[in-house]
């Protein structure tokens, strides 16, 4: 605790709560310019759940943080009375590599997890941007996925156990540690993509895969999205199981690799996994599309650029960033939408995305030299939301501050109420990230 | 409303023709693949979601119990209907509606049975991936409230990774929307919550399911083995070796003979213990999968390892598998299957605990796994008849099921926990942890309507549990 900082009554709970060492008044992070009255680390899901009560009783709102990675989506919170780390939850509560699976406290890193079972073998699926700081618990929290994600599986199908504190403070848990568990109700599903709106989850258990001994990245190129988007849905239906198929736009290519020459295509990247044998035969199914191969380091890169290209479509200026969950068939069309509402108002539009499980992320940013006014944004968020296909989701993972209250409600095939009763019985005070994801 | 007017009103809502309430007829709804029995009050065959919202408000309104019911193939209680119930059977709500091939969708009425939907899209090359043993009859309805596996999950994962949606009736008759067509839903995931849940949230009255295409290459092996010990190792070498088989299925000796005297699928007489290998994908993997997994075998003291030269021979070596629990029949008046799960190195261990148990309960207990996730079906041989044996199944079930909890596992992989495995949810879950998934249940079922009694205990403390209906309700042990 700085010396300098007053101590409040807020402050003095947590210190009991806590320790000293572990609470910070008047922190210097920021979220969307809203400072958080105190941080603090509590290092047991017991702490957590004094905290949550004290909170409850004193009406005070909580935000739950990880490594601050993904803390720019959402609304402009009223106010963050608590801003608690997960950071000192990073106990590994099970792992044999022989059982394929592994237990770990919510605040560890993904990057340390991936270090730790890689070394025997293993691959765990989770992929996010900024795995040295992108925590197990804001993995979850966001349910975020990478590239592996074509391959191995969202956050839903690898997270085989939960422990969480609800926003009322009471402990809950779902799953365990075995990779087939059907006793009692999946809390994992109930928490993962909830944003922090639920729960504080305190660790989880995940199943984990033979890491495959080889690997190879195909890229073909096309010159309109369209032409991508046929070829990816051909490999759809050819025999390949490749582990990722990623569609990256010109746009999105010039971001990820700033060297890029003007006027690049449209690509879609392919890779594959297995023996020589197998990657030969990759070569012949993908044909005389493939205009390049990627192995080694040089892949290892490339695919950690394509997990990162969230943050680095935020660092755009007034940049809005668009993630979208389609059936199949309605990617194309969405991003031919896309890229009509991108030359008519004024925006360059940088797109990308598991486009074989029907995910798109889009980046909006105004063209060089012009400058976007706020109704512009909102024109295209509106034309995007009136010709969104049915059965569709789209959420706002980032945009200018000015907009933040008017990007408009949660679209979702999914009942609202069902939503909103839920939260009302987990979290009956709203004081977990109140009003930053409304339903 | 008593009974007799709530079954007028239910002809009235589903038609002259859809109520069963003559006690001839109800015999055949009072028990399920399990071990319980209790008899319906009527049961009740709506045609569409919106007869089964107008069931569900009647009976909510009259306080009377209501189970949704598929093909009762169940092994855990879960579509036993409270004594005096209502039943609704879903067997005329069996079309598929949709199938939207550029999609990889299907959107089926929750009659429709497992394997006759793969069936359905077959010509299409594509078929619906979860196949529990039971597939020739269980539904998908059935399949999506107990989050049904079966044996190549190892690979595809159980129902809930096959499910992006779910049109479901509420306690109070309302028809809502969880997800849709594409892969996931922003917002909560109650699509994902929504399966598993055992009839206790809603009734699903249509279900949106993936499509897989099917593989161009399947390899299908036997491996044989003088014991279950070597046959659990190399369980874990397949795996260490970097191989994810589609399917990883163990059954030891006696299983064998007995399932080879009913079927002749060509199981080796004299072996301790066969695994069931199937590796699927693109040619040149499989190919290469296949040899890499032989050697693995032979190398774990296998005797012999057979492949199936074709779809005939695959089709014989399944066969055995999936009519084991037919063939278990002749052996005993009655079986009991439990549904442990273990972590994957623990196979070798519970394997002698069940051994163990065996003797010291005096039970013949037959062992199907599917190996390749810890997943274990015991098969304890009783007769139903005789209460000493009878008490001493379940003492046996129990016993087995603590090993399970007491390493790490857990009592249910797939079948669900229904009635009987209700008591051990205290074992895996504190009083706290359970009376969030109870407050939660509340939230959609807050009077318990909607299969009560059935995997969620009573807390043990007495104390009030408030649901969004706005009435308290009193819930105390014993109750």
């Amino acid at each position: 605790m700085s010396t300098t900082a007053v101590v409040t009554r807020v402050g003095r709970e947590l210190i009991a709560i806590c320790g000293a060492e572990h609470v910070t008044e008047a922190p210097p992070e920021r979220i969307l310019g809203c400072a958080p009255s105190v941080a603090v680390r509590p290092g047991l899901a017991e702490e957590i759940v004094a905290i949550l009560r004290f909170a409850n009783e004193n009406d005070l709102t909580v935000v739950p943080a990880g490594g601050f990675t993904q803390q720019q989506s959402g609304n402009v919170p009223a106010q963050i009375d608590i801003l608690l780390y997960t950071s000192r939850l990073t106990d590994v509560e099970h792992y044999d590599p022989g059982d394929l699976t592994i237990g770990i406290g919510a605040g560890s890193a993904i990057s340390q997890l991936s270090a730790m079972v890689g070394k025997d073998g293993l691959l765990f699926a989770g992929d996010p941007p900024l795995p040295g700081r992108a925590t197990v618990g804001g993995l979850l929290a966001t349910a975020m996925a990478g590239p592996l994600r074509h391959g191995f599986g969202a956050p839903r199908d690898y997270c085989i156990g939960i422990r969480f504190v609800a926003g009322d403070g009471r402990t809950g848990k779902g799953g365990g540690r075995v990779v087939k568990n059907v006793a009692g109700y999946d809390m994992m599903k109930l928490m993962i993509g909830s944003q922090g709106t639920l729960a504080i989850i305190t660790g989880a258990s995940f199943k984990l895969f033979p890491a495959p001994r080889q690997t190879r990245t195909f890229v073909a190129h096309f010159s309109t999205g369209a032409e991508a988007i046929e070829y990816q849905r051909r490999i759809l239906r050819s025999p390949l199981d490749p582990v990722c198929l990623e569609l990256v736009s010109p746009e999105a290519h010039r971001l990820l690799v700033p060297a890029s020459p003007a006027g690049a295509a449209w690509s879609i990247c392919v890779r594959g996994a297995g023996s020589d044998t197998v990657l030969t035969r990759y070569r012949s199914e993908l044909g005389p599309a493939v205009a390049r191969e990627m192995d080694g380091a040089n892949e290892l890169g490339f695919w950690r650029c394509v997990a990162d290209f969230t943050p680095l479509a935020c660092e755009k200026p007034d940049s809005l960033l668009l993630s979208l969950a389609l059936p199949l068939q309605e990617v194309q069309p969405v991003l031919a939408n896309l890229e009509q509402i991108a030359a008519s108002g004024g925006f360059t539009l940088a797109a990308i995305g598991r486009v074989g499980t029907g995910h798109l992320l889009a980046a909006l940013w105004p063209t060089s030299g012009r400058q976007a006014a706020k109704s512009d944004f909102i024109a295209a968020l509106s034309a995007l939301r009136a010709r969104l296909p049915h059965h569709s989701s789209m959420a706002v993972l980032y945009c200018p501050t000015e907009l933040r209250s008017e990007t408009g409600p949660l679209q979702t095939p999914t009942h609202l109420e069902s939503m909103r009763a839920v939260k009302r019985t987990l979290d009956p005070k709203d004081i977990l990230n109140r009003g930053r994801f409304p339903l | 409303m008593g009974l007799p007017e709530i079954i007028r009103e239910l002809r009235n809502i589903a038609g002259p023709g859809s109520v069963l309430d003559r006690p001839e007829d109800l015999m055949l709804y009072e028990y399920d693949g399990g071990v319980r029995k209790s008899t319906p009050g009527a049961v009740v065959f709506p045609q569409t979601a919106q007869q089964v919202s107008a069931i569900m408000r009647a009976a909510a309104a009259a306080h009377i119990p209501v189970v949704a019911r598929g093909a009762g193939t169940g092994l855990s209680g879960g579509a036993i209907c409270k004594a005096g119930g209502i039943i609704i059977a879903f067997s005329r709500m069996n079309r598929v509606l949709e199938v939207d091939v550029e999609n990889l969708r299907a959107v089926v009425q929750p009659g429709v049975v497992n394997l006759q939907l793969s069936e359905h899209v077959s010509h299409l090359g594509l078929y619906y991936a979860p196949d529990p043993s039971s597939q020739k009859a269980c539904t998908i309805g059935g399949n999506v409230a107990e989050n049904s596996g079966g044996p190549h999950t190892l690979l595809h994962g159980v129902t809930v990774n096959h499910v992006t949606g779910v049109e479901v009736v509420m306690p109070n008759g309302e028809i809502v929307q969880f997800g849709g067509k594409a892969a996931e839903s922003y917002g909560y995931d109650l699509t994902g919550f929504f399966v598993g849940t055992e009839g206790t949230v809603g009734i699903a009255t249509a279900i949106t399911v993936k499509l897989l295409r099917k593989p161009e290459s399947i390899a299908t092996l036997l491996a044989i083995f003088e014991s279950v010990d070597d046959g659990a190792r190399t369980v874990s070498a397949i795996t260490a070796a970097g191989i994810t088989p589609a399917a990883l299925e163990m059954l030891d000796g006696w299983t064998l003979r007995t399932i080879e005297a009913f079927c002749h699928a060509g199981y080796p007489l004299d072996a301790g213990a066969v695994l069931l290998i199937e590796l699927e994908g693109l040619r040149e993997a499989v190919q290469e999968q296949a040899i890499a997994v032989s050697e693995v075998c032979l190398q774990q003291k296998a005797r012999e390892v057979r492949r199936a030269k074709n779809e005939e021979e695959r089709a014989l070596l399944w066969k055995g598998r999936k009519l084991a629990f037919g063939a278990l029949g002749r052996v005993a008046p009655s079986y009991y299957t439990q549904d442990g799960v273990v972590p994957r190195s623990q196979m070798a261990g519970v394997l002698q605990h069940i051994g163990e148990v065996s003797k010291k309960y005096d039970l013949i207990i037959g062992n199907i796994f599917h190996a390749g996730d810890g997943n274990l079906h015991p098969l304890i041989m009783f007769d139903l008849r005789d209460r000493d044996q009878y008490e001493r199944t379940l003492a046996a079930s129990r016993d087995i099921l603590q090993y399970c909890i007491d390493v790490g596992g857990s009592i249910t992989g797939e079948h669900g926990v229904g009635m009987e495995k209700r008591d051990m949810m205290r074992q895996l879950f504190t009083d706290e942890e359970l009376d969030v998934m109870i407050s939660l249940r509340n939230v959609f079922n807050g009077d318990d309507v909607l299969n009560p009694d059935k995997m969620l205990p009573v807390p043990r403390m007495c104390r009030e549990i408030t649901g969004p209906s706005s009435n308290p309700v009193l819930v105390q042990e014993g109750m």
